[in-house]
């Protein structure tokens, strides 16, 4: 994680690596929040006896909600761009004009509160300034008497994308409100939302509602946003996922704040592809087409880097790469560069096109080469991360109803797929289990967190197959302490008997970017770091200490038995009691008094007198089958056995 | 005990004049039939560079005799090459001497004592102890010469006594295990396979085989041998033993990689040398090996290294950067677009502190687990071996967990100061050996949550739930989708080695194909360079077809499947699809585009371009709507350029230039386009734009901002060449009259 390996010295190793995924998520992302800000949007929910309920008015829950997202962009995306509007606003202020502007404003009731940009810590700290009601944003968040326009603040936000995100791969507005219908009786400005509406459309904008009902009023999408919501092009499945809508009541228990964030959160990062239309041979002649998607992607630190301190003001320096001969220190081009391998001192050379051509195994393909019980994949058999895959029908008509009914039948029967695969061209062919998920949501928010679909199981090669000789046959232990440790085992489940990812935030990632966080804004450094991966001890105490002191007896009365049996002359006794094992360090071997001669250095006579004393057995394997091939006898075998042919040598001399 | 990673293997090679001949139907001598197993060894050493890989070359039946041995019953044996590193010029050198020679005198297993002899000399250390070597004499012959049988038990014993392998490679030796007999042999090759058989039997490590199946056998690829490697020592620990110092345990166990993805050699990267002298010839710079003429093996390379430089944004430099030394830079990270520079004093506050720790959080059922949440490789968990107590109290461990039919999620810190991760770990009991398994799991952040329909309903825009769609399996297609995969169950479809059914494709049989693949072009092209490289071996490719026999008993059931599955194939799309946009409408279906034509927008604004633009293209009424539009957002685009300050307006020009270049390649209507970039660039030739705007021109050449050419659209009159050299604001300014 922490790479603190100089950067030159990670070059050398430079090869022509593996394609990463990185590449295909490098696509830049940019995201705007428009907030709306109006009386009703002020308005804590109702109040509550529950404790847990919430105090934050529905405004405030999303200003918090892009606070938050705003810090976890940093971490997750850090080249994506992210900005807040607040509308309704009795203020207003635009990327370099605010109220003392001359010539007018030009988006009225529009407050840009953090312009679209990569979040620099001051955004951080604008944002919680908001959230905290700190003095400065005292009286920000007040509604306008006017009526609010809505065209004015979609081409507000089309001027935002125009300007700072010209290139973006994907452009998104997230409006968060509780009006369903703001021009219920301005035909005229309704019509021009609407226009302003398909022109961020055309611009490549793709807007998303997050709607807000209150106890008393359900929003009404059909009012007046399906009007200026367009299905996402780069979405592409014509399937649907269903509207989500957020209730600001106070009183199930359920935050607003966290079912926005949950649900802001899965749609915060465009839904990128890391391959699109891969045919998926399911039979000869019978192929459908799938797109990939990286559900998993171990989150890293970013690398540390280098810092230019003495400018006007501080920079991240990138390093470039530039590549020098050996022998006369020339830089050289990238066409020059040839590849080789090295061989006998020397180097075999292949021309470009052999390269291709060792490398090539055929086109891009998913092909399945039959089925097998999911009993048949080996727990160890594990070496990447998984890959989600998901019907298309861009290039075959018809794939998703035949991808659903093999996703049924792998998931009714317990089956998977096993299949070859060549992920993009000039990928090494890899083989994979295809295996079936089920829909999974979150217990508390309801949001799904594992959808349904398939998973490329990436299978390991013999090569990748690492084996551990055994040294010793396995010493089992008696049934009654196997016995015991089963009540320890079942007292000590995880709630609900899973495994939930969401329960467990990486600790040193999450401390990392804390301590950044709090330098950036030059505050006081955090001193207890969270960690949430840390057995709960006292519980486990509380609910298995029992057991596990009993199991804890049970193993030094079997020990002490195991020990009289197999070593019968030392008194069980004498061990100390030891809780589980050495307590102690197990004791260095004492060197054998064979002060540095060798076995087969020594006259028989000499060798004699190591048998009388048992010291032979303190000689090390390779001496005593030195000795023993010394003497031409066989050396093969356990060191008993050694000693013992060692032993018949010299009686027999 | 770990194998010894030196080895000393010596060749012999019977170059007797027989061996010249072509025998069983082949059309290449014995010779080159038995040395393609000999090359292909010796190249599988010399490619893994390692120092202690010692060979050496012994020519049986050779004209001359030139060996060590200077004693009777050792003529015409002679040391090709001695034993040692073998390097690319000693290959080549020793291929010029493998030839047939003119006689049949030579004794095989006096070469055999010779080999004993070269190898005991080189592996016997200083101290006169034997080093630890993995000792071998591979004899390839085809029992035509004259063999004394006399003293073959002391040499056996002398072999066994050295602990040296010793391999027969016969040429047309008889082998009922692999299927070969010589029709017609000779009672003298008769005689001579039944001694040298005998004296591998004598031997504890000795083997006789025919040629043709070692020549077989070098397609199954040799796995890399490696070792243990260990990932934490220590303590497994439930509660914590040093608060609670009753209620928890301990164990001391040992943990190891179990799976880790092999890579396949890497190049490296080379240039060819620029001699120091134009007139002096690069081969006398390193001519201290012999030299081939081979062009592909050279070593008229330099080794290519890098280095980094650095460079900060200084507006007083030219181009507003400068180069800057690595002393003058402190380490830091970036916060969103904050620099944040951490000081030396800072870096100890920054660390997550940890120590080295193994302990277990919880326990699962192991069918709540989903195996695609698996982060990587695997790792195993075994007792610490000398330590009985631990070895008893981690197998009451495995086998509750075995039991109980349960997993343990545990955390580990593999040395201090390392990254906390969450294992999932698997009881796995096995006759010799009794383990955990495990396998990382994802943190919460390591989980992207998208947003996938369900796939067994479909839910409507308006949020409806619909059971019957045509994206939903009808009854038809659901069946035949299971009988076609119950009958392309390869879970019986293998044969295991008593004949029986058994799992098709295990892991055991499956190798990595690129590393092989690689591996076996580059011994096949350092010892025969000037052959083409030979496509991949059938064992690496086997798995990449369903088995022929299994296919072919369900292809009925396949049949059937893809008639209810009725999958249509869409056409491929065809460029310039002009007039035929789809048109657009939201969720409502409310029609906008009568909307904006009342609104009557003719002119383009140069703040709403893009959007204004398309919809002007939506559905033009004809051509000259098509010539304005693109005369309008040209406009826009030089207008922006001319007004920008330094590069502020570039991404933005860059977004409507690619708007523009678009539409023009769907309307198809390249010259629109063509003519107003080739204008443009003479624009930015002149410097016309506002300033010297060479930098725009040089990066629209990376988002393929050029000439639409014949690539892009067919009808387009600019080939590929052009539309390169294009790009280049040095190249042939004054436009090119087109047409020609």
């Amino acid at each position: 994680m922490a790479d603190s390996k100089e950067p030159w010295k990670g070059e050398e190793e430079e090869e022509e690596e593996e394609l990463d995924e990185t590449n295909y998520i490098a696509q830049k992302d940019a995201v705007l929040f428009a907030i709306d800000v109006s009386e009703s949007m002020l308005a804590p929910p109702p109040p509550s006896d529950d404790k847990k309920a919430e105090k934050d008015s529905p405004t405030t829950a999303a200003i918090k909600c892009a606070y938050q997202i705003m810090q976890q962009r940093i971490i997750s995306n850090p080249k994506d761009m992210i900005g807040v509007l607040l509308f309704g606003t009795e203020q207003s202020k635009f990327q370099d004009e605010d109220e003392n502007s001359r010539g007018g404003l030009q988006y009225p009731h529009c407050y840009l509160l953090s312009d679209l940009n990569i979040p620099a810590a001051e955004d951080v700290k604008t944002l919680r300034g908001v959230v905290q009601q700190d003095e400065e944003f005292k009286d920000l968040l007040v509604p306008t008497k006017e009526p609010v326009s809505m065209s004015n603040m979609l081409f507000c936000a089309n001027q935002i994308f125009t300007t700072r995100t010209p290139n973006f791969g994907s452009r998104r507005l997230f409006i968060i409100t509780d009006k369903d219908d703001p021009h219920a009786s301005d035909k005229n400005a309704r019509s021009q939302a609407q226009v302003r509406a398909k022109d961020l459309y055309d611009l490549g904008v793709v807007i998303e509602l997050f709607p807000i009902s209150h106890p008393d009023h359900e929003f009404g999408r059909s009012k007046f946003y399906d009007d200026i919501i367009y299905r996402d092009p780069a979405a592409g499945e014509d399937l649907d996922v269903g509207p989500s809508n957020f209730k600001s009541s106070g009183s199930d228990g359920i935050s607003l704040l966290s079912n926005l964030i949950s649900d802001i959160n899965s749609k915060q990062v465009a839904k990128r592809a890391l391959f699109s239309n891969l045919p998926f041979e399911i039979g000869k002649d019978f192929t459908i087409s799938v797109k990939g998607y990286n559900l998993l992607q171990k989150q890293e630190r970013a690398r540390k880097g280098y810092v230019y301190l003495d400018g006007e003001t501080k920079q991240y320096v990138e390093g470039e790469t530039a590549k020098f001969t050996e022998d006369s220190v020339r830089q050289v081009e990238k066409i020059e560069i040839k590849k080789a391998y090295k061989f006998g001192g020397s180097q075999v050379l292949f021309t470009e096109e052999e390269m291709k051509q060792l490398k090539t195994f055929g086109s891009p393909v998913l092909r399945i080469i039959g089925f097998k019980p999911q009993s048949m994949l080996p727990f160890w058999a594990a070496i990447k991360k998984s890959t989600f895959i998901y019907p298309s029908e861009e290039h075959y008509i018809g794939s998703t109803r035949v991808f659903s009914a093999l996703w049924q039948k792998l998931t009714k029967d317990k089956k998977m797929g096993v299949a070859w695969y060549i992920a993009r061209s000039n990928a090494a062919p890899v083989l994979v289990a295809i295996l079936p998920s089920e829909e999974r949501a979150s217990d508390t928010t309801k949001v799904p967190i594992i959808p349904a679909g398939l998973w490329l199981y990436q299978l390991p090669f013999l090569d990748d197959k690492r084996d551990l000789t055994p040294q010793q046959k396995p010493l089992v232990a008696p049934d009654v302490l196997i016995d015991e440790m089963r009540k320890v085992v079942q007292q000590l489940q995880l709630p609900k008997a899973i495994y939930d990812p969401s329960k467990y935030p990486n600790p040193s990632l999450q401390w990392h970017y804390k301590i950044l966080q709090a330098l950036a804004l030059d505050e006081e450094l955090p001193d207890q770091p969270e960690d949430k991966t840390v057995p709960k001890f006292r519980q486990i105490d509380k609910r298995a200490g029992e057991y596990i002191n009993k199991w804890g007896e049970i193993l030094d009365k079997e020990f002490r038995e195991y020990q009289k049996e197999h070593y019968g002359g030392i008194d069980g006794t004498k061990l100390k009691r030891a809780r589980v094992d050495s307590e102690e360090p197990p004791k260095k071997k004492v060197k054998p008094a064979h002060s540095g001669q060798t076995l087969d250095g020594m006259s028989v006579s000499e060798l004699k007198n190591v048998v009388g004393t048992k010291g032979l057995s303190k000689f090390t394997m390779q001496e005593l089958k030195d000795l023993l091939s010394a003497k031409g006898l066989d050396a093969k075998g356990k060191k008993a056995d050694l000693v013992e042919r060692v032993e018949q040598w010299i009686e027999d001399n | 005990m770990a194998a010894p990673n030196k080895q000393a293997t010596v060749y012999i090679v019977d170059l007797g004049s027989t061996m010249g001949e072509c025998n069983s139907g082949r059309v290449e001598t014995d010779l080159d039939f038995g040395m393609k197993y000999i090359w292909d060894k010796i190249a599988t050493t010399m490619a893994a560079n390692l120092k202690g890989g010692n060979l050496g070359v012994i020519g049986l039946r050779t004209d001359e005799t030139n060996n060590p041995l200077d004693v009777d019953g050792y003529e015409n044996l002679s040391v090709l090459r001695p034993l040692g590193n073998m390097e690319m010029g000693h290959l080549t050198s020793l291929q010029t001497k493998i030839t047939p020679s003119g006689t049949d005198a030579g004794d095989a297993i006096s070469a055999i004592v010779l080999a004993i002899h070269m190898i005991t000399e080189f592996t016997t250390l200083k101290s006169g102890k034997p080093g630890s070597y993995a000792r071998k004499i591979v004899l390839l012959t085809d029992g035509q010469g004259m063999i004394e049988d006399e003293g073959m038990e002391q040499i056996a014993t002398k072999i066994n006594e050295c602990g040296i392998n010793l391999v027969v490679i016969g040429i047309d030796f008889d082998d009922n295990e692999f299927g070969f007999k010589e029709e017609d042999k000779s009672s003298l090759k008769q005689r001579n396979e039944g001694v040298l058989r005998r004296l591998t039997e004598l031997c504890e490590n000795g083997i006789v085989g025919t040629a043709a199946e070692a020549i077989a056998n070098l397609a199954i690829p040799d796995i890399k041998p490696t070792r243990p490697w260990s990932t934490y020592k220590g303590r497994l620990t439930l509660g914590d033993p040093q608060k609670y110092e009753t209620t928890a345990m301990y164990i001391d166990v040992e943990r190891y990689f179990r799976a880790h993805i092999a890579k396949p050699v890497s190049a490296k990267s080379f240039v060819t040398k620029i001699p120091m002298e134009s007139t002096q010839s690069s081969n006398t710079i390193n001519g201290d090996i012999d030299m081939t003429d081979a062009p592909a093996n050279g070593d008229d390379f330099t080794v290519v290294r890098s280095s980094r430089t650095y460079r900060v944004n200084d507006a007083s430099a030219p181009g507003g950067r400068r180069d800057i030394a690595l002393e003058e830079l402190a380490r830091g990270y970036e916060y969103g677009r904050t620099t944040v520079h951490i000081s030396d004093s800072d870096e100890n506050v920054t660390n997550f502190e940890t120590t080295q720790s193994f302990s277990i959080i919880g326990f699962i059922p192991n069918d709540k687990f989903e195996r695609y949440l698996n982060m990587g490789e695997s790792r195993v968990t075994i007792a610490q071996p000398i330590n009985d107590k631990a070895r008893m109290a981690f197998s009451s461990l495995v086998h509750a967990l075995f039991e109980l039919e349960s997993y343990a999620v545990a955390r580990i810190v593999e040395k201090d100061g390392k990254a906390p991760q969450i294992i999932l770990l698997a009881p796995s009991i096995e006759p010799d050996l009794e383990s955990l398994i495990d396998v990382p799991l994802p943190f919460a952040e390591d989980l992207r949550v998208y947003r996938f329909p369900p796939l067994d309903r479909v839910i409507t825009a308006s949020g409806s739930t619909l059971k019957k769609h045509r994206y939903l399996p009808d009854d038809d297609l659901v069946g035949a989708m299971s009988d076609y995969v119950d009958s392309m169950n390869l879970s019986t479809a293998g044969t295991d080695e008593e004949g029986q059914p058994a799992e098709y494709m295990n892991v055991e049989e499956t190798f990595t194909p690129i590393i092989h693949r690689i591996n076996q072009a580059i011994r096949q092209r350092a010892i025969f360079p000037n052959d083409p490289i030979a496509p991949a071996s059938p064992i690496l490719t086997k798995w990449s077809q369903p088995p022929e026999d299994l296919a072919s008993q369900s292809a009925h059931k396949l049949e059937k499947l893809i008639a209810a599955a009725n999958v249509q194939k869409v056409p491929p799309k065809v460029k310039g699809t002009r007039g035929r946009r789809e048109v657009l409408k939201p969720l409502s279906g409310l029609d906008v585009e009568a909307l904006l034509n009342r609104e009557k927008r003719e002119k383009i604004s140069p703040n709403n371009t893009i959007p204004e633009f398309k919809q002007m293209l939506a559905s033009p009424a004809d051509d000259n709507v098509v010539y304005d539009a693109a005369k309008q957002i040209a406009n826009i685009i030089r207008m922006h350029i001319t007004n920008s300050t330094g590069n502020a307006k570039y991404e933005e020009v860059k977004a409507d230039m690619k708007v523009f270049r678009e539409f023009m390649i769907e309307f198809e209507l390249p010259e629109i386009w063509n003519d107003f970039i080739r204008d443009f660039k003479k624009r930015v030739a002149k410097g016309d734009l506002g300033g010297d705007r060479r930098a725009f021109w040089n990066s629209l050449r990376w988002i393929n901002l050029g000439l639409i050419d014949k690539e892009a659209l067919e009808i387009s009159d600019v080939t590929e060449k052009e539309a390169n050299e294009f790009h280049s604001l040095d190249s042939d300014l004054p436009t090119r009259s087109r047409g020609h």
